[in-house]
């Protein structure tokens, strides 16, 4: 009998529920970046601190995967390419390669890894520890100043990032194809760039854009969602990580399809 | 904020999830979608051998890719029905009596079905149509071609070594050209006599040349007669009249000839009676000899007192 009169405590299941209300919620999060980003005040010098942290520190670590990137993938695609004789080929698929798609995804993973864990943590400790309250306390508003400069400072940094690894990679390629081939520095980025469009500069762009938009709204509503002490700091940061990552690559394979829609109109 | 009974944030989270997988699904199977609003028919074809070609490869028509391979199956005994869809709006062009083949896409790529051919009078294709198959040339049977080019070639050569040889030791017509030099020398002589020939040709060729030019020269008789239709015309008749009397003296003498066999005739008569002959000749004396005896008598006349004075009156004027 009592079961007929209970009320029902959740609308499909405990993490259903659950699961639904986060997605709504970082909907309502990531609306309310677009209405504050435009809002003042504008705090320039967090913006550019946060470049300073995002960009600049993350330089060494993007220097050398984009490097290893593209030496790894030269060496990968050369036995393919020796089989037709066509090594001669290779500055042309690297660029393609790296220009198109390597340089933004492997910036944005390595970002996704070190800045979106790193900023999740951040800001869930600060929110564990109450510091995000405190804020609110002292009529600042903790949303503008910690997560509108954060999501803008990473969406500025990364895609300049993503234009420095797609650099090195192709110098660690050049590299690579010079001890082979005897191809110089010239020749090599002339081919390289021979067969890339301005379309393919912009979708590159636009996704390095939209990586660092992905990984900068997970990070802050992470940390700003972060719960139960440093446990919670913890699995903040890691699901930065998974879900920035996850994203990632969803959005490469929706980007790529709408560019090559607008390559064939 | 994961509260359970927050009903509104689960179900407004429930449409953005389905919104974006929504969104998500459509961007990646409308790629395609251009392809699938495509109106199509399937046209079939039988192979012996479809030499790899698979279901997706593309269709081709001069060059221009109008369709995919949209299934295969064993037909018959061990024949292969290959089903194609291709687009409706190249119908018009693609004729009943077309041939297929299987060809490649470049030296590397993917197998591809090439339509090529078909007369205009047959009509158009129709839908589930068979289409008759063209030769395919396979990787193998090209080989195998070169393979008997290699060994033509090898013959030939071959050849070439012992001609080369000889030529070299001095055998055959074309070694003794080359290493005789009784041969060269009379070749020499024979140039020579060309040479000498050309000379005189040419000369006659002046000579003509010299001739041509004197009938080309206005006024001369040869030009006139070259170029003058009037003297060609006034010849032409004398010619006809020339040819007419001949004629006319042909028949005379034929009649006369005719007439001089026959006895019987004058003619006939004076030429075989003996004396018709002799009384002819008699006549002819006797009037040698009254012509003679006439012309005494008129020498007498001349004297006589009546014809003197006009006789001597033409000789007065005759002095004058």
């Amino acid at each position: 009998m009592l079961g007929k009169f209970a009320v029902k405590k959740y609308l499909f299941s405990k993490g259903i529920d659950e699961y639904l209300t986060d997605v709504y919620n970082a909907y309502r999060f990531a609306l309310q970046f677009f209405k504050e980003v435009f809002k003042p005040p504008f705090h320039f010098r967090e913006v550019i601190n946060q470049c300073y942290e995002i960009g600049l520190k993350s330089l060494p670590l993007i220097t050398l995967t984009g490097f290893i990137v593209g030496v790894v993938f030269t060496k990968q695609s050369r036995p393919s390419l020796e089989d037709f004789g066509a090594t001669s080929w290779l500055p042309s698929l690297m660029g393609i390669a790296i220009v198109k798609a390597l340089g933004p995804l492997v910036t944005a993973l390595i970002c996704a890894g070190k800045v979106g864990s790193g900023m999740g943590a951040e800001l869930g400790s600060m929110k564990v520890t109450e510091q995000i309250e405190a804020m609110e306390v002292s009529a600042i508003n903790p949303f503008k100043y910690l997560a509108v400069t954060r999501i803008v400072a990473a969406s500025i940094a990364i895609p300049l990032l993503s234009f420095y690894c797609s650099f090195i990679a192709l110098l660690g390629s050049f590299v690579n194809v010079h001890n082979l081939e005897a191809t110089s520095f010239v020749t090599f980025f002339h081919n390289g760039f021979a067969t890339i469009k301005f379309l393919d500069v912009f979708t590159s762009v636009f996704k390095s854009i939209v990586f660092a938009f992905t990984i900068g709204i997970i990070a802050c509503y992470k940390g700003f969602n972060a719960t139960r002490g440093t446990r919670g700091v913890g699995n903040a940061a890691n699901e930065t990580v998974v879900l920035a990552m996850f994203m990632i690559f969803i959005e490469e394979l929706v980007i790529v399809q709408v560019s090559n829609w607008i390559r064939y109109f | 904020m994961n509260e359970p009974s927050d009903k509104r944030g689960i179900i407004v989270g429930l449409f953005i999830l389905i919104g974006i997988s929504i969104l998500i699904a459509g961007i990646l199977i409308i790629g395609n979608l251009h392809e699938t609003f495509k109106q199509k028919m399937k046209v079939n074809v039988l192979f012996e051998d479809v030499n790899g070609l698979q279901v997706g490869n593309n269709v081709w028509f001069s060059g221009v890719k109008i369709g995919t391979v949209n299934n295969m199956e064993f037909y018959g005994k061990a024949q292969v029905k290959v089903t194609f869809k291709i687009e409706t709006k190249v119908q018009p062009y693609i004729r009943k009596d077309a041939k297929v083949k299987i060809s490649n896409d470049g030296l590397i790529g993917n197998k591809i079905l090439v339509i090529y051919g078909g007369t205009p009078t047959a009509g158009e294709v129709q839908e589930d149509d068979t289409l008759s198959t063209g030769k395919t040339f396979s990787s193998e049977e090209m080989m195998n071609t070169l393979q008997d080019n290699n060994n033509n070639l090898k013959s030939i050569t071959g050849d070439f070594k012992i001609i080369s040889k000889k030529l070299i030791n001095g055998e055959g017509t074309i070694g003794k050209l080359l290493k005789d030099s009784s041969v060269y020398s009379n070749i020499d002589n024979a140039t020579k006599s060309l040479q000498q020939a050309s000379a005189k040709a040419q000369q006659l060729i002046a000579s003509l040349s010299t001739f041509s030019s004197g009938l080309n020269k206005k006024g001369t008789l040869a030009n006139q007669l070259v170029t003058d239709t009037v003297v060609f015309n006034s010849m032409k008749s004398s010619v006809l009249q020339l040819q007419q009397i001949a004629d006319t003296a042909s028949v005379f003498i034929s009649d006369l000839k005719h007439a001089g066999n026959n006895p019987k005739s004058s003619i006939g008569i004076l030429l075989h009676d003996e004396e018709s002959g002799a009384h002819l000749k008699a006549t002819i004396k006797n009037l040698e000899s009254s012509s003679q005896k006439l012309d005494e008598d008129l020498a007498a006349a001349q004297h006589s007192f009546l014809l003197r004075k006009y006789f001597k009156k033409k000789e007065k004027s005759e002095t004058k």
